[in-house]
């Protein structure tokens, strides 16, 4: 089969919503801005692309009109790449680098941008229009709040309050430390002036996020510490065959080796990566104590926490450079960076295999497997 | 013509300056805040810590956090050059003449031609401020006394010298008044001008008092309060509100500045423990405590009061006392009620009242200043001359004989009379020669207590009473309890209606006003609840169509309603101002649809009208869910503005449609040009609206939303059943789909039948019984 490769990721920095950098930037240009220094930086011949595929949740209004043929526009790509959005919430741009792997062993094009954009400032989750299905509302949980979700996953694996935190502290403290060390520098395209991600904070103590009251449940645990704060920003990863970087001098950073979605209760939608990295492993003849790098979307820390206890996960190789609750997490985006994080991170730590993987409001499971090339 | 003043500066960003300038932008205009460079490399720091802090302060200094972008922040070092362009400078720093003297050089040498210049000094006699001063600054300086907070505090005590130009002083009151809303009044150049002076002296006999007399301070505050017309912090609540360390300051400032032999100087007392306190940092609220202090010692919250006789804290006594109740008898009785208590406020207000008489015309031209200062600056409900009257000034003259107080020219010549008098309809008030003389209204303001005083009304009930205000225009005016809105209120509303018709014959327009503190708390709840414990749903049902019937009437009337309400205006009181032409709201409006808190929703139009507004808003392509999404967040949590220039934010009021009047009695008059205005060629709205409602759907969105705050916390299992009756009215219920839209009949119908739903349940009827009984809304 036509072996498939990440041959490029940037991303925006990522800003807090409502306060941060981004509030005032429009979701499309954020994107565009991304997608054209991917080029400019992989030196891709952009008319050779078959498609952008943009990854957002909440696609309307500013993320509406078809944002991934809107974004294709902005960035000045040739008329002849297509532009397509896709939607699987938190996971809808790890499902654009699927989509494109797929389509690409499928021999359907040869090169793709799989990119992803959440304004969560200008487009606030659940839209603008929440018109939930009133039968399925009243009998499931299909519309569950995802905090709710982590307090079920916490309760299900006993996970204490001070854990989530402890856990939520390691992520700041290893954002700030990369952050320190310039290990972002590469990854982020300036937009406007804005270069560095604003969610993450160093001085953050346990002390503080101790005094803090429970978020969604006044008896639970979950805060808004422990909880991937509402973000914007972008991401793009360029996937091509491994034929098409070679024959284009580009540089591939990992080989896309398998991917999976699984569903789950939405209850506990948290838990989804179990059943999809168990799916992808498989799927990729490896086990998991084979992975070196592991990229788990930090949803919540409870929700974190419970993936790592249900697969148990080696901690130390998660998220080395932290994770969605320092960095933050714009829905649509997240899928992209991780996967595109992940693919440099085999590289820059010179390992061999890396799993990202993540979960999805309303019960699923999304995970990639890369082989560094 | 006075070339009006546009744009202002304040120099010193302390408490006052900083607040000055707040309200200043409040009003619109543009003002720059200076302040000392106090770190260098951060030059305007201490002006922007000021703002900032302000949009942190509460009660807030800034009616909308958007006027914060409209105070510029400067320092004194690199920013006088603004100066020259702004037509009035206030000077706000620190009570020392020497440094006073320093800025007014480099005001002088930066201040354009015709700028202005005013202290806010409240110590500082104008003559030693305008000492050395070129020729120039002394024709354009003034005083300018604020009373803090600027924003809440009415009195604008003005100060002019000899040597101020004319005009200057009509140039800054004019401003005052109708730009800034004060009350504006004209002070002499003389030691605490009126309000600080007779207040201080107020404040120290009374508390000489009560150490002489041992009346402990929840009494004398018990007494110094509600049942002699002052606000419930009495005394001694006060002096912790304003600061204890602060009053040192103000009687030095007497001392050094009154005459050899005011009687201040024989009130006044050093006293030990009040000097222990501030030493120890108990300076008052903003200190560890006061008179009063919060003891949080073993986790507990404990009021407690300083016992002025031992100096410890004991816990809060709170006093009830039958000379008190005397009150409900007017002054006199509260004065020879037969016990210590009478006593002491015998012995508290004599010598107040009778130093307040001793000192017109030396520190004011009128009576009217010395009451209205007083009734501004201490927010008492009548001024010494309006309590001497109501004792009655020959009873008055005796008792301050009995104390061998000296009678002065003023009192003498009013023995036999009083201080004020109705004549012809028109408020006489007795002059310094010995005449009454009518009290004139500035133009552009009328009140509804002059109209009153003239005249009878076109019709009255208990609720509610209709006046003539003149060029065809009736004031519909509501005087229930609290103004509670019952089917009283409607019946005059609809006289009204009648009345004018179709506005051609004798009267064209409809005025909703009254001057009450608070416009109208809501519906009378009491009466609903009397209705609902003996069964009488159906009487219920026909208040909220009459209602309904009321307000839409007012709304599609062939003449145009403009409402000028001030205060609060909530539930029924807000509804009905949703239904004007037009509301003229006084800036200080705090309108709210806050029916949840007593198990109920809006069932008078609020919810319909509150649901059409935001689809206006939104425009016709809006999806089905925003407007009934946002008419939820506001209503299902009560949403009460803090200012009228926040209920635009909720939409309770209209941009573009509904204004904003600083100046509290200039409402009526604006009100009734507004009216006059749109009479002329008026055509009533048409009653045409449609909105297509999300039914189920929409329901099943705003629950899931109940849901997630419930879990969390921040609302009660009832706020629950609550929600889901104002959910069945936002979406459209049940039979409601996003194809078909509906008009304002049908959401009034869901109204009606949601509201009904809930008066049929206990958690309704407890929230209103526990409303009733602690005034606060019950969390089940």
């Amino acid at each position: 089969m036509t072996e498939v490769v990440i041959a490029g990721y940037k991303r925006s920095a990522f800003q807090l919503a409502n306060k941060g950098a981004f509030t005032k930037t429009r979701s499309d240009d954020m994107l565009a801005e991304v997608v054209k220094a991917l080029i400019a930086e992989t030196g891709v011949d952009a008319s050779l692309i078959e498609d952008l595929a943009v990854g957002c949740a909440f696609p309307e209004a500013e993320q509406g009109f078809n944002i991934g043929r809107i974004v294709g526009q902005l960035a000045g790509l040739p008329q002849s790449v297509a532009g397509v959005t896709v939607n699987r919430f938190c996971g809808s741009s790890m499902q654009t680098i699927h989509d494109a792997a797929a389509k690409i062993m499928a021999g359907a094009g040869e090169a793709y941008i799989a990119a992803g954009v959440e304004s969560m400032t200008r487009v606030p989750m659940g839209g603008f229009n929440p018109m939930p299905n009133p039968g399925l509302a009243a009998q499931s949980a299909a519309y569950i709040s995802m905090g709710e979700t982590a307090e079920n996953v916490g309760k299900k694996h006993n996970i204490a309050r001070v854990a989530q935190e402890e856990f939520a502290l390691k992520s700041h403290q290893k954002a700030a430390a990369a952050q320190a060390a310039g290990k972002f520098d590469a990854e982020i395209v300036t937009i406007g002036d804005v270069k560095t991600d604003g969610g993450i904070r160093g001085d953050a103590s346990l002390e503080a996020m101790a005094g803090l009251k429970p978020a969604f449940d006044a008896n639970g645990t979950v805060t808004a510490a422990t909880s991937s704060p509402v973000t914007d920003g972008a991401s793009a990863v360029l996937v091509c065959s491994l034929n098409f970087a070679k024959k284009h001098n580009l540089k591939p950073l990992a080989k896309i080796k398998s991917f999976a979605v699984s569903g789950c209760a939405p209850e506990v939608m948290g838990l989804g990566p179990v059943s999809a990295t168990h799916k992808a492993l498989e799927r990729a003849g490896l086990k998991l104590s084979d992975i070196d790098i592991i990229e788990l979307n930090e949803a919540f820390a409870a929700q974190s926490l419970g993936v790592i206890k249900e697969l148990d996960l080696p901690v130390d190789k998660i998220n080395i450079d932290g994770g969605a609750i320092a960095l933050g997490h714009p829905l649509g985006a997240s899928g992209a960076r991780i996967t595109g994080k992940a693919a440099s991170l085999l590289q820059r730590e010179n390992k061999k295999y890396a799993l990202a993987t993540m979960c999805i409001g309303g019960g699923q499971g999304i995970a990639t497997i890369l082989e560094r090339i | 013509m006075t070339k009006p003043i546009q744009k202002v500066a304040v120099i010193g960003a302390g408490v006052m300056g900083a607040a000055i300038a707040a309200h200043m932008a409040n009003a619109g205009i543009p003002v720059h805040l200076l302040d000392i460079v106090k770190d260098p490399e951060d030059r305007n720091k201490v002006a922007r810590e000021a703002v900032e802090k302000m949009l942190k302060t509460s009660p807030a200094p800034f009616m909308h956090p958007k006027n914060a972008k409209l105070v510029t922040v400067g320092n004194i070092e690199d920013d006088l050059s603004v100066l020259k362009d702004v037509d009035w400078v206030i000077e706000a720093i620190i009570e020392r003449l020497d440094i006073k003297h320093d800025l007014y050089a480099k005001i002088t040498k930066n201040r354009g031609a015709d700028t202005i210049i005013s202290s806010n000094t409240s110590t500082i006699p104008l003559h030693k401020l305008i000492e050395g001063q070129d020729k120039d600054f002394q024709s354009h300086f003034l005083i300018t006394h604020f009373f803090n907070p600027p924003r809440y505090m009415r009195l604008l005590e003005i100060v002019t010298g000899d040597k101020t130009k004319s005009g200057i002083a009509d140039r800054v009151g004019q401003f005052g008044d109708v730009v800034l809303g004060k009350g504006v009044v004209h002070c002499k150049d003389t030691a605490g001008f009126i309000a600080n002076r007779l207040g201080v002296f107020w404040m120290t006999t009374a508390i000489n008092a009560a150490f002489d007399q041992k009346i402990t301070v929840e009494e004398a505050d018990a007494l110094l309060s509600k049942p002699i017309g002052v606000p419930k912090t009495g005394v001694f609540g006060l002096v912790d509100l304003v600061g204890l360390d602060l009053m040192p300051h103000l009687s030095k400032s007497l001392l050094d500045n009154l005459p050899k032999d005011d009687a201040y100087r024989s009130a006044y007392r050093d006293i030990p423990l009040i000097n222990k306190l501030i030493a120890d940092g108990y300076t008052g609220r903003k200190g560890k405590g006061g008179f009063y202090r919060l003891n949080t010692d073993g986790g507990k919250k404990q009021k407690e009061a300083l016992d002025l006789q031992s100096g410890d804290y004991k816990p809060e006594k709170k006093a009830e006392l039958a000379a008190g109740d005397a009150g409900r008898k007017g002054l006199r009785a509260v004065l020879t009620h037969p016990d210590k208590y009478g006593e002491y406020v015998h012995s508290v207000m004599i010598p107040s009242l009778h130093y307040a008489a001793s000192l017109v015309p030396q520190i004011a031209d009128d009576i009217i200043s010395v009451d209205s200062a007083m009734q501004m600056g201490f927010n008492w409900k009548f001024g010494p001359f309006e309590m001497i009257d109501q004792l009655g000034v020959d009873w008055f003259i005796e008792q301050c004989e009995k104390l061998s107080l000296p009678i002065h020219d003023l009192l003498q010549k009013a023995k036999g009379q009083s201080f004020y008098k109705t004549e012809n309809g028109v408020l006489h008030f007795f002059g310094t020669d010995g005449k009454h003389h009518p009290v004139k209204r500035a133009e552009g303001v009328l009140l509804l207590s002059d109209i009153k005083r003239a005249g009878t009304p076109v019709a009255k009930n208990g609720s509610a009473s209709i006046w003539d205000i003149g060029d065809g225009v009736l004031c519909v005016e509501f005087h229930s309890k609290m103004n509670a809105i019952d089917t009283d209120i409607f019946a005059q509303l609809q006289k009204a209606t009648q009345l004018i018709g179709d506005g051609k014959g004798n009267y064209k327009a409809l005025v909703i006003h009254n001057e009450a503190d608070n416009f109208s708390v809501g519906a009378n709840i009491g009466l609903a609840l009397f209705a609902l414990n003996v069964g009488l749903f159906g009487q219920i049902e026909e208040l909220v169509e009459a209602g309904q019937k009321t307000y839409s009437m007012l709304q599609y009337a062939p003449f145009p309603v403009v409402a000028a309400p001030a205060g609060m205006a909530l539930g029924g009181g807000c509804e009905v101002l949703l239904h004007a032409d037009v509301v003229m709201a006084h800036a200080e409006l705090y309108m709210g649809l806050v029916e949840v808190g007593v198990g109920l929703i809006p069932g008078w139009g609020g919810c319909t009208e509150l649901l059409f507004r935001h689809k206006a808003k939104a425009g016709p392509k809006s999806g089905p869910m925003v407007a009934p999404i946002k008419a939820f967040e506001t209503i299902s949590v009560a949403k009460t503005s803090t200012s009228a220039a926040e209920a635009f934010d909720l939409l309770y009021l209209r941009d573009g449609v509904d204004r904003v009047v600083m100046n509290k009695d200039r409402l009526l008059f604006d009100a009734k040009q507004k009216a006059l205005e749109l009479a002329k060629d008026y055509a009533p709205p048409v009653k045409d609206r449609t909105i297509a409602l999300p039914g189920p759907s929409g329901k099943a969105a705003m629950m899931l939303a109940v849901g997630d705050f419930q879990k969390k916390g921040a609302a009660t299992l009832y706020d629950g059943v609550v929600s889901e009756a104002l959910a069945d009215v936002l979406s459209g219920g049940k039979d409601a789909d996003a194809t078909v839209p509906v008009d304002e009949d049908f959401v009034l119908k869901q109204e009606r039948t949601s509201f009904n739903k809930l008066v049929r349940n206990e958690g309704t009827l407890n929230r209103i019984q526990h409303m009733l009984d602690n005034g606060k809304p019950l969390r089940n």
